[in-house]
């Protein structure tokens, strides 16, 4: 089986590079955007299986790209998983109303990040490693 | 430009006392003061909520309304309009009263000067927009300083996402292989990373705690629950110090009446302190009991064989700030927020918190909370007033998961959207009690006690199914619900009984009502 596609949505570089290393390590295609547009356009050119996205974005916020996905038929059902830093409640609230299968806060942890998306993407659990790093809390 | 006049509303039965009242404007400008009367609270309450009125002179004993009541009707009438209680000579200390539950003054009758009255009005219209400004500012403070820390605090969290994702990355070899030093070095960085952002949450939470806003939802909970998570949550940290982290819990602890969530926090915040103030090969010990000394409440100690911290600290060190200072103790940094975070959220939830420790023989911090009882939580619902014969009716609401991809953690979170959605929407008009969301087996269950008041509980199961069928998030969660009420018969207190074996009666019933319920639901469910 071809492996899964994954959109980053990301202004951040820096977390861009990081969650790709990270998925990629669990055979996760990855491809990226770094504004709101471009999350747009992005997702129409590679019609990924998951987007990544998060909420303060250059050019429009994480909303406005999920509110245009919704408008395009072909892109309305891919699984989105925010990731934001903005707190919680309002925005995780917002954030599922609009859709998103997820709300996470950074900073991430990548074995709850892996988890997300495997549930998303409806794959078993379990099938791939998370880091013994990023196990439990604080 | 002219001035407009004032409008005074005043509520009083007595006529000869009305007069008296008109009389003393009588020396004033014509048009400055215009003077509404009306007789009765139910008069006063539909004209205060038109608007227009300036001040309202209020007697505190008419027809349909007493004391304190009419005082606080009023006020919910119109919170925002200045209250001047009238009173007799004998009730002077109930008018004193008054004033603590938003009254701006109060005047004896018989003893008005006549040329004070108008000017004690406009006194306390004075007073009370001096009161709404400081008030107003004081929120605007909190919000700003709120805005501020929530800022900072999303600021802070995105290079740290960067710092932790490429720590862990490195660990996990995903960038070649490291020698022991360079792993232990990275171990070092996450360590000290995963302090910062504990510490970034704490700031964002304490915004709350001023604010006092942290949401708690009192619901029956099983400690066990918290304990064994705090335990699972905080093992691998006392293993790597050695130490022995264990739980120790009476058999039948009953139930508390608290938040889950916040019992948990509470719980991480002493054992993390507990773990972090005790030396390699120490033991840190959760116990939990009734509390020997009101067995209303149930007692949990937290035990270290810590460093310990002198008597005279054990109450300081609930401030804000507060720091035990040890310049050596290289993994004691934090922000001193988290047992100032604790101590508010178990006063909160009617508890105690308290601290017993000496230097150099470790530490024992005690938290209270209240027995979870069905009685207590029914008093309100048969107060004196109430003990007329208002029919019970239970209303069982049932959510239930259809996918089953959720995981429990979003799918509790749902439920508490649901269960606010509900308190909001039934709260407001209908006297009802939550007492219980019940998480056994698949389906989360919510149990609701209605005071019927002549609402059928058909109409009121109606409502949550339209409240439910319109939620968003519930129908986006994958959520299903189902409601369904079941009358009590009319309940009546004999006289034989006191009104605690009255509730005791109550309360049994409706708990051998619901297990019945719930025992159906679940073999129903498979």
């Amino acid at each position: 089986m071809d492996s899964r596609k994954i959109l980053i949505v990301d202004d951040n570089a820096d977390i861009r590079l990081g969650m790709h290393l990270r998925l990629k390590a669990n055979q996760y295609e990855t491809f990226f955007a770094a504004d709101a547009l471009s999350g747009v356009t992005e997702a129409q050119k590679h019609r990924p299986d998951l987007i990544i996205l998060d909420l303060g974005l250059p050019a429009g916020d994480g909303f406005t790209v999920m509110e245009r996905l919704k408008q395009i038929p072909l892109l309305a059902a891919i699984p989105i998983i925010v990731v934001s830093a903005r707190n919680g409640l309002g925005n995780q609230k917002r954030a599922h109303e609009a859709g998103a299968k997820a709300f996470l806060q950074k900073p991430v942890n990548d074995a709850e990040l892996l988890a997300v998306i495997r549930q998303a993407l409806g794959e078993p659990a379990g099938t791939k490693k998370p880091s013994p790093y990023d196990q439990g809390s604080v | 430009m002219k001035k407009k006049p004032l409008q005074v509303l005043v509520v009083e039965d007595n006529a000869g006392d009305v007069r008296l009242l008109r009389e003393m404007f009588s020396g004033e400008k014509v048009g400055s003061f215009e003077i509404t009367h009306l007789l009765r609270m139910s008069e006063a309450e539909a004209h205060l909520a038109k608007g227009g009125v300036d001040i309202t002179l209020l007697d505190m004993g008419l027809p349909d309304g007493h004391g304190l009541e009419t005082v606080r009707r009023a006020r919910a009438a119109a919170p925002n309009i200045p209250l001047i209680i009238l009173t007799g000579l004998d009730d002077e200390a109930l008018a004193a009263e008054a004033m603590t539950q938003g009254a701006q003054d109060y005047m004896i009758k018989g003893q008005i000067e006549s040329r004070a009255l108008p000017r004690a009005l406009r006194h306390a219209i004075d007073r009370h927009r001096m009161q709404t400004e400081t008030d107003l500012i004081r929120t605007h403070q909190m919000e700003f300083k709120d805005e501020f820390l929530s800022h900072v605090s999303h600021e802070l969290r995105s290079p740290l996402t960067a710092v932790r994702q490429f720590v862990s990355i490195l660990l996990d070899g995903l960038a070649g292989d490291l020698n022991p030093e360079q792993r232990q070095y990275l171990e070092i960085v996450l360590r000290n990373v995963k302090q910062l952002h504990s510490m970034i949450n704490d700031l964002f939470e304490v915004s709350g705690v001023q604010a006092g806003k942290l949401k708690i939802e009192l619901q029956c909970t099983l400690v066990s629950d918290a304990i064994a998570y705090t335990v699972n949550t905080l093992q691998g940290a006392a293993a790597a110090k050695g130490i022995v982290l264990s739980s120790d819990i009476a058999r039948n602890v009953p139930s508390v009446c608290a938040d889950p969530a916040r019992v948990r926090q509470i719980l991480v915040i002493l054992v993390d302190n507990a773990i972090k103030f005790t030396p390699q090969n120490g033991t840190v010990t959760i116990q939990a009991r009734i509390f020997e000394e009101d067995p209303d409440f149930l007692l949990l100690k937290v035990t270290d064989s810590g460093c310990g911290i002198g008597p005279e600290m054990t109450e300081r060190i609930f401030e804000r700030l507060f720091q035990a200072s040890d310049p050596d103790a290289a993994d004691h940094n934090g922000l001193g927020l988290g047992l100032y975070i604790c101590k508010d959220l178990v006063t909160r939830q009617g508890g105690k918190i308290w601290a017993k420790s000496e230097l150099g023989q470790g530490s024992i911090f005690s938290v209270t909370f209240p027995i979870f009882s069905l009685p207590k939580l029914l008093a309100p619902a048969f107060s004196e007033e109430r003990q007329a014969e208002c029919p019970i009716t239970i209303v069982l609401t049932e959510i239930g998961s259809q996918t089953g991809w959720l995981s429990n953690e979003v799918r509790a979170e749902q439920c508490r959207g649901i269960r606010e959605l509900l308190r909001e929407s039934l709260y407001s008009d209908l006297d009802i009690l939550l007492p219980k969301m019940d998480s056994a087996g698949p389906a989360e269950l919510f149990l609701m006690l209605a005071m019927t008041d002549g609402i059928g509980g058909e109409a009121i199961c109606k409502r949550i199914r339209r409240q439910l069928d319109g939620s968003d998030r519930l129908r986006q969660a994958g959520l299903t619900h189902s409601t369904s009420y079941r009358p009590l018969e009319t309940i009546k207190r004999n006289s034989t009984e006191s009104k605690e074996e009255f509730l005791e009666r109550v309360a049994t019933d409706i708990q051998e009502l619901m297990n019945v319920e719930i025992s159906a639901r679940q073999a129903s469910n498979g």
